[in-house]
């Protein structure tokens, strides 16, 4: 229930983005936002895939809900110009190569949306997920983002 | 006469290092599954450091700093005899040589202290990372990340320079770094015994093992 409740504002925040046009530093704030709560909920898993916490079905499943909704987010908010507004590292090839930035968001997404059933399977199709959903992480972090 | 010149400690040291620079080099690159192996061989690059620092003050004459770090007036001078292609002989490392031991020590000891720091917002976590501010972490990370192409371009010169001595200069350097003899007629250096390297090393281990298990906080 609580995560058709998240996916539910999500959903009216991204359709809210697409209604009405945010300011760049909002846009900037938003989808930040996004990507700190996905990396908090993203150590309860990947501690759980490295042994440092003890597999709980339960937890692993929230957070991979959290993960997986919020990996919708942050596409929403990268508007033309968002790179010169705030405290942001990303760099202007999001723009110049969009379409290989989408396809790259594409697969993030894609692997985060199979977090919540792989923690609710068991500990090692967990951590096969983890993994994959890292390096996903990890394509755009390496082109796309300042250093 | 053939003389002891590389003790065996300076010789593992070399080798295990290059192996792991390598791996670990590697290992970041492909990332996520690899990462913890990539964290551990930093563990390791760091107690050998360690212990390379150490054994630099306290080792064999051959491995001691004081020994080879000359000033830059005979760096130059040495460059010069090397670009004529005659360079004079120096048992151990020579001016240059000893210049290239340092940089490659500042910068390797550089990249694993800033990896004990850093934080890739995925995944991984260097163990003194929650230590320190994000702010420090955010500075420690591009520094790792930087530096890893300076520990690269150091490594291109180093590998350069033998290849340039094994060719043109018909100087073998591989081979007393894997046997530890070299044919001179100069005096053979004191080298100290092994036993003391291994307790050096072991110490060394230990600094590391309290800097990255149980310095920092448990989760």
């Amino acid at each position: 229930m609580k995560a058709f409740a998240i996916a539910a504002c999500l959903i009216a925040t991204t359709a809210l983005a697409q209604e009405r046009a945010l300011k760049p530093e909002s846009q900037v704030k938003l989808r930040k936002s996004a990507y700190a709560l996905m990396n908090y909920n993203f150590a309860t898993l990947d501690a759980m895939a490295e042994g440092k916490r003890p597999y709980d079905k339960e937890a692993a499943g929230k957070a991979a809900d959290w993960v997986a909704n919020l990996s919708e987010v942050p596409r929403h908010f990268f508007g033309e110009g968002t790179d010169k507004v705030g405290e942001t590292r990303a760099r202007p090839e999001i723009w110049q190569k969009r379409a290989d930035f989408d396809a790259k968001m594409d697969t993030m997404v894609s692997e985060a949306k199979k977090l919540p059933h792989a923690a609710r399977t068991d500990l090692a199709t967990l951590k096969k997920a983890v993994e994959a959903t890292g390096d996903a992480c990890g394509a755009c972090h390496d082109d796309y983002r300042r250093k | 006469m053939r003389v002891r010149v590389w003790d065996l400690p300076v010789r593992l040291f070399h080798w295990t290092l290059a192996v792991l620079a390598v791996f670990s080099f590697v290992t970041g690159k492909i990332g996520h599954g690899w990462m913890a192996w990539h964290v551990k061989s930093g563990y390791a690059i760091l107690a050998l450091l360690t212990f390379r620092l150490a054994w630099g003050v306290v080792g064999s004459d051959t491995a001691r700093f004081t020994r080879f770090v000359k000033g830059i007036g005979s760096a130059r001078d040495y460059a010069r005899t090397l670009l004529a292609r005659s360079p004079a002989p120096f048992l151990g490392h020579n001016p240059l040589g000893g210049w290239m031991v340092v940089l490659l020590l500042a910068a390797l000891l550089l990249q694993a202290a800033t990896g004990l720091f850093a934080d890739d917002d995925i995944s991984t976590q260097g163990p003194l990372a929650a230590m320190v501010s994000e702010a420090a972490v955010r500075q420690l990370t591009r520094i790792h990340a930087y530096n890893e192409w300076v520990v690269v371009a150091l490594v291109v010169v180093h590998v350069a320079a033998i290849v340039f001595y094994q060719g043109p200069l018909r100087r073998n350097l591989i081979g007393p770094m894997v046997h530890g003899s070299v044919e001179t007629a100069a005096p053979a250096p004191r080298l100290a015994p092994t036993w003391f390297a291994a307790v050096l090393f072991g110490l060394s281990c230990a600094a590391v093992y309290y800097l990255v298990a149980i310095l920092p906080p448990s989760p």
